[in-house]
């Protein structure tokens, strides 16, 4: 919510000079609040800190060379660590290593040059008019035309290339722009096609296929979640009739990286990309159980004004992550996808529930063909 | 602006609709929050807000579903537009694609919503006259052909933004007053928040 307020207008080409937080954003007037770093660390903590990048240096090794086989023998002391936190320093690189890009980009020499400079996308103009509106708080983005907005502009026309299918759509560049923040323009291009194709995980391509037939799916299963978890919670939203897709939507869309605390998103994400797509659930599931006995007390419009700004305690990963673990869903994510998948093919029978089939990765072989030789090629 | 104590309130669910960079949130912000904002986020999804209005002697509170604009997320619209008092849809006077898709919600409106949806249509960005590609003349036509009732925006400099709000509300209090059996449709009522006025529920 934080990052939405307050920007004036920026004269293009010059850079403003502002107050930001440690991630980039301007600091608005009115927040106070922190930025994920208690103030004034003690000699202490910033040892643990030194020790903890150390740890992970090793693990990784030089440019990531050791990375693979220690993840081969330690599976559990990885997860361990990356539900910790990724030492900032080391997010980047890490993040490029657990979701499959860098095996993707090491694959594809020069093509994501060609996509960018030779090709050209029907979404162009789309996507320019969504440049100057993708984290427009942030000291990077906000300069037009910029180095910020133009790798943005880049990374998504490339995108909209290389899938013409799904082409862009809002949403993306939010992914996008995170990714930006962490890591070169063509590592981010293939960062975002390993989540959408599915280099390590299900692909989530149908999160902006035509009729957004993974976020219905999503918002179907997290549904029954709620139901199943908070049952009483989940009976107050039937009696106010609040859907999830009034409030989760952009959850899933965007993967908690739209109006959510900056450093909160970053651990989702570190959790995001080595477990999966489940940890949106779950932190889903903790912001919900966090504000239970709240929320079960308020009427519709409330509700969902608590839906959507939910208080700082809330949102604080270390208090969030925890609650969010005890949550276990794979297998029940499962079975609840089958009974979606089920309901749907029951429904209807005609050409427009072809379109709604989720998680089938249709463009897979017709798209990723040309480009990747073999994506699977790092399945954990 | 504010609801005058000892008035009954009126809940009304309103939706926005229109093309990528019309303006919906921006004039949702400058109505709800009386702040313009040069570079808003998009929208992903949709957002909710809330606000008051006072006509007269009576209060219309507002319940306002600002919809994603892009092509891509219209399956998720019918959910905000199916039960809606009242409908704005949005377009840019400086980009005639935004008025022909501004167009097109309101055929799809016609055809798929409620029959008492009050439609507004809102041409935004008004105070860039210089830019101006879609002639108000030409928006005022269709806007009295297909009886939807027409003004243009700034939310920018403020024009008309709130009149827009005010008119809608106006004329739903109208319709309530309209003894015709259609007449409680228009506003939107959850079970406990039902009217006493009105009978028949909506969505």
């Amino acid at each position: 919510m934080d990052k939405k307020k307050a920007i004036d207008e920026t004269e293009p080409g010059v850079a403003p000079s502002r107050a930001v937080d440690r991630f980039g954003f301007i600091k608005s007037e009115q927040s106070n609040s922190p930025d994920g770093i208690p103030k004034g660390k003690s000699i202490h903590e910033r040892e643990r800190e030194e020790k903890r990048i150390r740890k992970w240096r090793k693990m990784i090794g030089v440019g990531g060379s050791d990375w693979k086989h220690y993840v081969r023998r330690n599976p559990h002391v990885v997860k361990r660590r990356i539900r910790k936190g990724i030492p900032d320093c080391l997010r980047g690189l890490v993040w490029q290593l657990i979701s499959g890009s860098r095996d993707l980009l090491l694959m594809n020499p020069g093509v994501y040059e060609t996509l960018v400079i030779y090709e050209t996308s029907a979404s162009e103009l789309e996507i320019i008019r969504d440049i100057s509106r993708t984290f427009p708080s942030h000291i990077f983005f906000q300069q037009r035309h910029g180095p910020g907005q133009r790798s943005l502009y880049n990374i998504l026309k490339a995108y909209s290339v290389y899938d013409r299918d799904v082409g862009y759509v809002q949403g993306m560049g939010f992914l996008a722009g995170l990714l930006l923040l962490y890591m070169s323009e063509e590592d981010a291009f293939w960062l975002l096609v390993a989540l959408l194709k599915g280099a390590v995980h299900a692909p989530m391509e149908g999160l902006y296929q035509a009729g957004l037939p993974l976020v219905q799916q999503y918002l179907s299963q997290f549904e029954k979640l709620v139901m199943e978890h908070m049952p009483k919670l989940g009976q107050h939203f039937v009696e106010e009739m609040i859907n999830p897709s009034m409030y989760a939507s952009q959850w899933f869309i965007t993967v908690f990286s739209y109006s959510f605390p900056f450093h909160l998103t970053l651990r989702v994400w570190d959790v995001f990309l080595y477990e999966g797509i489940k940890v949106v659930f779950q932190v889903g599931l903790a912001l919900l159980r966090f504000c239970h006995d709240d929320l079960v007390k308020l009427p519709f419009e409330k509700l969902l004004h608590a839906l959507r700004n939910f208080p700082e305690e809330a949102t604080d990963p270390d208090v969030l992550l925890p609650i969010a673990f005890t949550f276990k869903v794979s297998s029940r994510l499962e079975d609840l996808k089958k009974e979606y998948q089920k309901r749907l093919e029951g429904t209807s029978e005609t050409s427009s529930s072809k379109r709604h089939q989720p998680l089938i990765s249709k463009t897979m072989s017709r798209v990723g063909s040309r480009v990747i030789s073999n994506l699977t090629a790092d399945k954990k | 602006m504010a609801a005058n104590a000892g008035n009954k309130i009126r809940n009304a669910k309103l939706v926005l609709l229109g093309d990528v960079g019309a303006g919906k949130s921006s004039l949702v912000f400058r109505f709800v929050k009386g702040q313009f904002v040069e570079f808003q986020e998009s929208t992903i999804g949709a957002a909710f807000f809330s606000q008051t209005l006072a006509v007269n002697d009576e209060t219309v509170k507002f319940e306002i579903w600002d919809t994603a604009g892009q092509e891509r997320y219209h399956s998720l619209a019918p959910m905000y537009y199916r039960g809606a008092a009242a409908a704005i849809v949005v377009y840019d006077i400086t980009n005639p694609a935004s008025f022909t898709r501004a167009k097109k919600w309101v055929q799809e409106l016609q055809a798929q919503g409620n029959p008492n949806t009050i439609v507004a249509l809102a041409g935004n960005k008004a105070d860039m006259l210089d830019a101006r590609q879609v002639p108000a003349e030409e928006a005022k036509t269709y806007a009295q052909e297909n009886g939807l009732f027409f003004m243009e925006t700034s939310a920018k400099t403020a024009i008309n933004v709130n009149d827009i709000f005010y008119e809608i509300a106006k004329r739903l209090l109208q319709g309530q007053q309209d003894p015709s059996p259609q007449a409680g449709m228009v506003l939107n009522q959850r079970p406990n928040e039902r009217m006493v006025s009105s009978s028949s529920c909506c969505s």
